[in-house]
């Protein structure tokens, strides 16, 4: 599974800091998840596209093979 | 993020409170006393220091793998059940290595380090998870 939440960060301008402070998570785990180390659970998931305002499936993109 | 099982952060202080304090406890004890098999027995002086020591050093060990990271979220929470797995592989591979590789006497020295393998080999793990992640957190900053 890829993600565009750097895209998204970007287009935004929040930090990766400023992101895992509003789902309450740590910066780090944002980092594994941005590169694609880590998969978030559907809470957190669902609470990350809330805070970009665009549904799951813009920000989570399911890759051949999964 | 709510977690079930896991103790406070602080208790990982305590945990390396109690493993630091019975290093000079035992290095004193072994320098004052001599130590000869004749004081055998159940809680006998020797026993029940040997209880003592032996417990700190668990219970110490114990506290620090299981207490709470400062931000505790579900990605710590992989990584823990990640490096518990990792550490329980592992030390069974180590156990069953002793095993043949040593002599029938030795048993007893194998399941009392046995009972601080896992824990070890559980704390390396899961702390050097934890840096490897800072590290690249950071330098992507």
């Amino acid at each position: 599974m890829k993600n565009s939440i750097r895209v998204e960060r970007a287009i935004k301008n929040i930090t990766q800091a400023d992101l895992a402070e509003q789902v309450g998570v740590s910066r780090q785990t944002i980092n594994t998840i941005e590169s694609n180390r880590y998969v978030p659970s559907t809470v957190l998931a669902l609470k990350i596209s809330r805070i970009f305002g665009k549904p799951l499936e813009e920000i989570f993109i399911l890759e051949e093979g999964d | 993020m709510k977690t079930r099982f896991l103790f406070p952060y602080w208790f990982r202080y305590l945990g390396l409170a109690c493993f630091l304090v019975h290093i000079p406890i035992m290095l004193f004890f072994k320098k004052y006393h001599n130590m000869d098999n004749t004081d055998t027995g159940l809680f006998t002086g020797s026993h029940i220091f040997f209880i003592f020591t032996t417990l700190m050093v668990t219970i110490g060990l114990f506290l620090f793998a299981f207490s709470k990271e400062k931000i505790e979220d579900e990605q710590i929470m992989q990584l823990r059940r990640d490096s518990l797995q990792w550490a329980v592989y592992f030390n069974y591979v180590v156990l069953i290595a002793t095993l043949i590789f040593t002599e029938h006497m030795e048993i007893g020295h194998i399941m009392m380090l046995n009972m601080w393998t896992l824990l070890l080999f559980f704390i390396f793990r899961f702390q050097w998870a934890i840096i490897r992640n800072n590290w690249s957190a950071k330098k992507e900053g």
